[in-house]
């Protein structure tokens, strides 16, 4: 008898897949779930974490330059910021339940995450994108923008492009953000006087990283300045590694 | 400048050799891949500790291949690697001065005197490399007691079926307890189990130029900002940096020991944080990177005299590669079935739980249906704890079960809203994780990938990642034990998940020491049988395990083996 494992059986299925350049839309059958995203999809049935108790730790609060929120406050007159500030409301709506996208700052979040946390090009295009394919879903369902709809209009639209692999994708990373910027420290844009982890009654940890000390401007790390995202480039773009990746590290590892 | 000792890596097996010998006097020279981070670089940030991991390399710059078991349709089985840069499964475990032991949670368990002899107590196993220790639990109990004093450990000695000798008391008191560690305490006794305190390497005083603990609740896996923790760094390389005798070089990436046509070390070669390629010498060389690490750079110093890799030519470097078995379960308490005592009790954030089971270290239970004889085998401990991670919690909430479809769908909106607050406000999960002997097998060792390179250009570690079925039985026997403490408690959901997937943050082996020269690499004292100036002090030395988290065990053997180094230069320098 084999003292060995009982082997995996290898399924390989061909799929064609275009670059995420030439998707003109969420359901084009061209899209294949970008590697990223696959990576923390598959896992996300066994991630459960964590621990909830009373918010007593008082919480620093500045942390975003003026100069950032000058910059912050005239993207959101445009597209992308426009229709990403009106979706990150609808997937997290105003309500006597908690706190909202507005309350928690999720679209100041993830402006951060575009603009000074050192996301990869691909992630970053792969949310640029889906703006253009749910305006474009929009206009042709009913003839207007995504910010032009009704509350009811919107819901109809999401739950459209959840259907396709593409939308949920692209819906279920926003959600990510906003878990993030929910209940990441305050010092990252999110979170303000922790309000995120009050309303879940989550007590953090401290001390808590202020500005200039969060993760991606520790000693040993590079970091990205305003503005000077679009100017990188990466060889390879199909095997960098998203951002909100939950490794099987966190999963399969335990406390030593 | 030629220095006494040269090391390579600076964590658990590599602090102990500096502390020593930078206190005998001898110049030593400690060669870091990582920076040199201190209390004030540390937070209780997710973002940096797991999320974005930046402890780390990233993956697209330096990785491992980790080869797994497949079956065609045919059923034939083959080993295949993945590059964790596809999977993401990083195999790193804190790449900075002091190495993963900043990271530990410092669950300070000896070995006991049963680990130091597996083969002889219960017989060889098939399909397994099971070799005693050329050493025994007497030969390193002065050194468990030497950690306890200088690294710290708090704790408390109780009689307990499975007690290993102790020639001392801990020098430090217990951490303070979390409110659950009672509800274990008596629900075990109820049922006739017997619990034991942890030892923590977390100073429950201040101490030696450090702080105390500060109880911000978010210790396992995090920094520590206060210096209580007894990272290899904080405890060990600040006084060694203190006497003058020691310089730490970091972002030095060691990636070959030079050796001469005789066989003699000749220096070792790094890169520097720039890239440029820097050489160090010293009259005795320690390598200390973790076990994978260790093993890949030894295999890379091919030299004339070894051309497959210096201490190889026996074949053994790599071989043996050594995991924790086990695994995790679970279940969780809501609060609407608790008083309101309880529900305060259970939500408190802090203190430690700080209880283990070692009822069943050795398993002797004829309904134990392992490969051993009798019912009797080698079994393990459980240690109880709670997760802290929020954003890692919240990640369920986003997806809607429908069982009856077997699908997932995505909400949002006010369902999404109504997810989130019961999830984190209704209940509290108590965890348990198992650990035991992962059996050394032909098929769990470390070589060179013929492909796959890091950002230098240097072929990077392939890890073949077989496990013994044994090791599950093993596994699922202790699971099966925590389970019923849970129930006992009163849990619900109670579950677990024993697997052969390994823990990448509990390795060992790959140079296991041995008297026979062509079965092991090193001797007794951690020295290559091949090499008489090279020593290896990280865990790579252990041809067995044991059934405890591996740091405090390479901490003692470091310090063994360090005064050993320091009599030999002693005598040498006389």
């Amino acid at each position: 008898m084999s003292q060995m494992q009982k082997a995996k059986v290898i399924r390989q299925k061909k799929v064609v897949n275009k670059p995420l350049s030439k998707i003109q839309s969420f359901f084009d059958e061209g899209f294949q779930t970008p590697q990223w995203l696959k990576k923390k999809v598959s896992r996300r049935s066994v991630l459960k974490s964590a621990a909830g108790a009373i918010m007593i730790a008082a919480i620093p609060m500045r942390s975003w330059s003026a100069e950032s929120n000058d910059k912050f406050i005239s993207a959101l007159q445009t597209n992308p910021w426009l229709t990403l500030d009106s979706v990150l409301k609808h997937l997290l709506p105003e309500s006597p339940t908690g706190p909202c996208a507005e309350d928690i700052k999720a679209t100041q979040y993830l402006y951060n995450v575009v603009f000074e946390q050192p996301t990869d090009d691909t992630e970053i295009e792969f949310i640029y994108k889906g703006v253009g394919w749910l305006n474009g879903f929009s206009q042709s369902q009913l003839q207007k923008s995504f910010v032009s709809l009704t509350f009811a209009e919107r819901e109809k639209i999401l739950k459209a492009i959840s259907k396709s692999s593409a939308g949920e994708n692209w819906l279920s990373n926003l959600v990510g953000y906003i878990f993030e910027a929910m209940l990441t420290p305050p010092s990252y844009g999110g979170n303000p006087d922790g309000i995120g982890w009050q309303w879940l009654e989550h007590q953090a940890g401290f001390p808590l990283p202020p500005a200039g000390k969060r993760y991606y401007e520790l000693p040993g790390q590079s970091i990205s300045k305003l503005g000077d995202k679009k100017s990188s480039k990466h060889s390879d773009a199909t095997t960098v590694l998203s951002h909100q990746q939950y490794t099987r590290k966190q999963i399969g590892t335990r406390k030593a | 400048m030629k220095y006494d000792i040269c090391i390579v890596g600076s964590g658990a097996g590599a602090s102990p050799v500096a502390y020593t010998l930078a206190k005998a006097g001898a110049k030593v020279l400690v060669l870091e891949k990582g920076p040199w981070l201190t209390e004030k670089e540390f937070y209780k940030d997710e973002l940096a500790i797991s999320l974005r991991d930046v402890y780390n390399p990233k993956l697209e710059d330096e990785q491992h291949v980790i080869e797994e078991e497949y079956q065609t349709e045919a059923g034939e089985s083959f080993w295949q690697g993945e590059a964790t840069s596809e999977s993401g499964w990083s195999f790193w475990n804190g790449t900075v001065v002091g190495g993963s032991s900043n990271f530990m949670s410092g669950y300070f368990h000896r070995l006991k005197p049963v680990d130091f002899r597996l083969k002889t107590e219960f017989g060889a196993i098939k399909g397994a490399n099971v070799e005693d220790w050329p050493l025994s639990y007497a030969e390193l109990e002065p050194y468990y007691a030497l950690v306890e004093q200088v690294v710290g450990v708090s704790g408390q000695v109780t009689a307990h079926p499975h007690q290993e000798p102790r020639s001392t008391d801990f020098p430090y008191p217990p951490l303070a307890e979390h409110g659950i560690s009672s509800w274990i305490d008596n629900s075990a006794a109820k049922i006739g189990y017997h619990t034991v305190p942890v030892p923590r390497a977390i100073l429950s005083q201040p101490a030696m130029g450090r702080n105390s603990c500060e109880y911000s609740g978010y210790c396992s896996s995090y920094g520590c900002s206060s210096g209580a923790k007894g990272s290899g760094r904080a405890a060990l390389l600040n006084h060694a940096v203190a006497t003058g005798n020691c310089t730490i070089t970091p972002h030095a990436k060691v990636y070959k020991i030079e050796t001469d046509n005789e066989g003699k070390i000749s220096g070792v070669l790094y890169y520097d944080k720039a890239g440029r390629k820097k050489k160090a010498s010293a009259q005795y060389y320690v390598v200390a990177c973790q076990a994978v690490e260790t093993s890949r750079l030894l295999l890379a110093s091919r030299g004339e005299k070894f051309p497959n890799g210096i201490a190889n030519n026996s074949g053994q470097v790599g071989k043996n590669l050594i995991f924790s078995g086990g695994g995790t379960g679970r279940g969780d308490f809501f609060y609407q079935d608790l008083s309101k005592e309880k529900q305060a009790q259970l939500k408190q954030v802090g203190p430690f739980i700080n209880r283990a089971l070692q009822d069943w270290y050795q398993i002797d239970d004829k309904a134990f249906a392992g490969v051993n004889r009798d019912g009797k085998a080698k079994g393990g401990t459980i240690d109880f704890l709670f997760y802290q991670n929020p954003i890692a919690r919240a990640q369920s909430t986003k997806w809607q079960v429908d069982e009856s479809q077997n699908s997932e769908q995505l909400v949002w909106g006010e369902a999404l809203k109504q997810s989130m607050k019961k999830e984190f406000t209704s209940y509290k999960t108590l965890r348990f994780e198992v650990f035991n002997d992962w059996l050394p097998t032909d098929n769990c060792f470390v070589a060179l990938d013929d492909e796959v390179t890091d950002k230098w250009g240097d072929p990077v570690a392939k890890i073949r990642i077989g496990a013994h079925n044994h090791d599950l039985d093993v596994g699922e026997y202790l699971a099966e034990k925590a389970e019923k403490l849970l129930v006992a408690m009163g849990a619900s959901n109670v579950s677990s998940s024993i697997s052969s997937a390994p823990a990448s943050n509990l390795m060992a082996g790959g140079c296991r020491f041995g008297d026979d020269p062509n079965n092991s690499v090193l001797n007794k004292y951690c020295q290559a049988h091949e090499v008489d100036n090279l020593f290896v002090t990280d865990a790579s030395f252990m041809p067995t395990g044991g059934s405890v988290p591996y740091t405090f065990t390479i901490y003692a053997n470091s310090f063994r083996v360090a005064d050993h180094i320091k009599a030999r230069w002693q005598k040498s320098s006389n």
